[in-house]
């Protein structure tokens, strides 16, 4: 068994399709591209493929990794060539390598992501007020958002602080009704946050008159903490 | 080009993959250098639209064409819809975005009567007048074709051109002479006339109709001369020989029918005496084994599908069926790809194939006894026992199935309160068979489920004189059923008997319907088959408000003299053979497979020409 890390981008329309479209896609180009696929057990046999994360529809990205699981071993370029060729447009294979195949998955390994958000304002805002008002956000101990669980059929309403899990925030760029905004926020099963939250809190508190709904979010890269280093999972 | 701008709508709608387009094996053609651009119209949602194998064939066939851009265009979903009209965005093709006004055609595919309103819905999201009198010279020329075109009456004001039968030859006939047309510079009236004598077109403009006192049809005649008296369907001869694709669009969203077909053979030999399909699709004609294995390989390696399935009205009945199967597992097992045998008949049935498959993938089994007592199931012509049945799900537990689903109808013609206790008897029987099997040999927790649809009287059967269940009637029966099958094991479903109203009216109706259609539509209604959409009572205004009752289509008794309003269409099987086989019914006479000798249905003579 061997197992090809592979690195991609989302990009264009085909950011519309949800994680399992984009998982039922891959599986058939990858047989399309004559990959000797392995196979989980069972009544319903799939593919061994494993994503480090599921993006929301809408969003788009160029750091999105997916793990195969593969019988033979084959020429990487050849396989990433190949399978370029099989995908649709916006989707394209950037990076390809080996690794263990007894590594962890990526899905375990992930804890941080770098966004690019862009936002739409009702009203024109100086750049110093919105640098002021992300440093202010930041300076925060607490910053609440409520989350509603379900126990059973109750309905519990619980209050998360969400400031742990932001890493940085940095204004990009201030147009007239448009403001770019960098983001690193933590991403996996250890704790995840997604822009969005980030952005409609900031509105909320810093009182800045976002149009929440013009909100496009943009992934850049996926990183593992390392010896308190971001690296990325094909480091 | 007139390419809209659509991101922005996609962000407010749900599953808005449904509108992007830009799938595998979807073609983008340059617009300039096309000469005819052609949209395929589903009426429904891209979900079902998508699984209908018809469009995939004629997509292909006139995307081969140099000069010919065909498109796929979907009902919008309400939200979209919603945006689209807020916006004034003209609804759009899927391919390259395009306004739908902008195609030379546009081609609806009519495969169920609950679609109709969904057609103007359409025309009206792309800013084209419904009605073909009010359309202009620069307005697409709209199409239809599909099983429903058979009784096109309903539609008569709305579709230009009817294309009935097999489209394959016809379509490129028509485009054909669209391309010489396009350069004289004539009237669209005109481009109608010159096509009118094309074997399988309808032009509903060129005929009329006139009705007697008492609201059944006097005579229907032609007004322009080179329409045809009476039109026939086409049949493609040899399915060796007609296009078919061997890739197909391979959508990113889930579809009903998430899978490659392969069509196997047209047509059917069992002349079940409800079914429409059985009788419209004649002859039957089979693709030959290599043909079979050389399309399902083209399609399994172009697609990249993890299951093929083998379509046809009848799989167990092609003739080579077990060879083929036995191929595909061996040629394509080891790589998990599934086969799925859909129609498989209880008396051909072999488990062992089935098993075979099911090592592959696994999946629930599915039956259609039709009728609940062999009297009545001989008076529907199924030929199918209860031991047939008894036997099959007794082999199917004893290797570990546990999930059966049962198709039935209520409402057959000469039905009785026995038969729906056959029903439940049979259920109870299935039952039965599972817990007198081992139970180191079974698997536990047994489902059984039981389908009971509405029966609707359709055109060219032997039962399109039958005076369809009243709404109460049905609405009784399903009562009636739903207490005989209360038990742990079974689930029963039944379909709106609303619903199956409408479609009884429109399925048998005349060009007055037309009126009430648009009418409904005013009113609001669309996606009439979607039963949480579905509004009886707009529908039941609209047909109050233009003074025509809907029972007189369905729920009406006609006699064999009484002109039937799609008495001008021809699709080779003789009126003689559907009223003998409807006296046969009454006496509960079975007629054998036409297979084994022929039983005159007409097919295989006159102008048609079928071969059987």
């Amino acid at each position: 068994m061997y197992k090809i890390r592979t690195r991609f981008c989302k990009i264009d329309l085909i950011k519309f399709i949800s994680h399992l479209d984009l998982i039922r896609m891959m599986e058939r180009s990858l047989r399309r591209s004559n990959v000797p696929l392995a196979f989980s057990q069972g009544f319903n046999p799939h593919p061994k493929i494993a994503f480090a994360t599921a993006l929301s529809i809408g969003v788009s990205s160029e750091g999105e990794y997916m793990d195969i699981e593969i019988t033979d071993q084959i020429d990487i370029e050849m396989f990433k060539e190949e399978m370029n060729k099989q995908l649709p447009n916006g989707l394209k294979l950037l990076k390809c390598i080996y690794v263990d195949e007894k590594s962890k998955s990526l899905m375990a390994v992930i804890d941080y992501s770098d966004y690019i958000v862009k936002c739409e304002l009702e009203d024109g805002l100086s750049e110093t007020d919105i640098t002021n008002a992300v440093e202010l956000f930041l300076h925060q101990e607490n910053i609440f958002m409520s989350k509603v669980n379900y126990k059973r059929k109750n309905k519990i309403s619980q209050e998360i602080n969400i400031r742990p899990l932001i890493k940085s925030m940095e204004i990009v760029d201030v147009k007239a009704r448009e403001i770019i905004i960098k983001m690193n926020v933590a991403t996996g099963s250890k704790g995840n946050l997604k822009p969005e939250i980030v952005i409609e809190r900031f509105a909320h508190i810093m009182n800045i008159p976002f149009i929440l709904d013009k909100t496009r979010v943009h992934r850049l890269e996926l990183y593992i903490l390392n010896n308190d280093k971001l690296v990325t999972p094909m480091d | 080009m007139n390419r809209l701008q659509i991101e922005e709508l996609l962000y407010a709608v749900e599953k808005p993959a449904r509108y992007i387009g830009n799938e595998i094996h979807s073609r983008i053609k340059n617009i300039e250098e096309c000469k005819v651009r052609f949209g395929f119209a589903f009426p429904d949602v891209y979900e079902i639209g998508m699984s209908h194998l018809g469009m995939h064939i004629l997509y292909n066939l006139l995307n081969e064409e140099d000069g010919i851009f065909c498109e796929r265009i979907f009902a919008p979903w309400m939200d979209m819809e919603d945006l689209l009209r807020k916006k004034d965005i003209p609804i759009f093709t899927l391919e390259s975005h395009s306004p739908i006004k902008d195609m030379d055609f546009i081609g609806f595919t009519l495969q169920y009567e609950l679609s109709y309103t969904n057609i103007i819905n359409i025309l009206d999201l792309g800013k084209i007048p419904c009605k073909s009198s009010e359309r202009n010279e620069n307005d697409p020329i709209i199409i239809a074709g599909g099983p429903c075109s058979y009784n096109p009456e309903p539609l008569a004001d709305i579709i230009d051109i009817f294309v009935l039968g097999e489209a394959e030859e016809v379509i490129l006939e028509l485009v054909e002479k669209y391309k010489l047309w396009k350069t004289q510079g004539k009237s669209k009236q005109d481009f109608l006339s010159n096509i009118a004598s094309i074997q399988g077109i309808y032009i509903p403009a060129f005929y009329k109709t006139e009705y007697n006192s008492d609201n059944t049809i006097k005579c229907f005649y032609t007004v322009t001369e080179s329409a045809p008296k009476i039109i026939s369907k086409r049949i493609i001869k040899y399915l060796d020989k007609v296009f078919y694709p061997n890739k197909v669009i391979v959508p990113f969203i889930e579809i009903v029918h998430d899978r490659a077909m392969v069509e196997i053979f047209r047509g059917c030999t069992r002349g079940c005496r409800f079914c429409q399909a059985g009788m419209i699709y004649r002859p039957m004609r089979e693709r030959t084994v290599d043909h079979v294995k050389q399309l399902a390989h083209d399609l399994i390696r172009s697609t990249g599908y993890e299951e093929l399935s083998l379509a046809s009205l009848s799989t167990s009945d092609y003739s080579n069926l077990e060879s083929l199967v036995n191929h595909f597992i061996k040629q394509y097992g080891h790589e998990k790809i599934g086969l799925s045998l859909p129609s498989l008949r209880l008396d051909t049935f072999n488990l062992k194939l089935i098993e075979e498959i099911q090592k592959v993938r696994k999946t629930g089994l599915t039956f259609a006894p039709e009728a609940g007592t062999q009297r009545l199931r001989d008076v529907i012509n199924k030929g199918i026992t209860e031991e047939n049945l008894i036997s099959a799900v007794t082999d199917a537990f004893a290797l570990g199935w546990s999930n059966i689903k049962l198709y039935f109808m209520i409402g057959l013609p000469t039905e009785t309160a026995e038969d729906l206790d056959g029903i439940a008897d049979l259920a109870l029987k299935v039952i039965d068979a599972y817990y007198r099997t081992p139970k180191e040999q079974r698997t536990k927790g047994l489902n059984v489920t039981i389908s009971a649809s509405s029966f609707v009287p359709k055109p060219f059967t032997p039962f399109q004189w039958f005076e369809q269940n009243s709404l109460e009637e049905i609405i009784e029966k399903q009562r009636y059923l739903k207490k005989l099958l209360y038990h742990k094991n079974i689930k029963y479903n039944y379909h709106d008997a609303k619903t199956s109203i409408l479609e009884g009216a429109f399925a048998r109706g005349d060009r007055r319907l037309g009126e009430v259609l648009i009418k409904a539509w005013e009113k609001g209604c669309k996606f009439d088959g979607w039963g949480d959409y579905f509004n009886y009572e707009k529908w039941m205004e609209a047909f109050e408000e233009v003074g025509i009752d809907p029972g007189f289509y369905g729920a009406r008794k006609r006699s064999y003299e009484e002109n039937l309003p799609w008495d001008h269409i021809d699709i080779g099987i003789s009126k003689k053979y559907l009223i003998n086989e409807n006296e046969k019914a009454k006496e509960g006479i079975l007629t054998h497979d036409c297979r084994k000798n022929c039983t005159g249905c007409g097919i295989n003579e006159g102008s048609l020409g079928g071969i059987c």
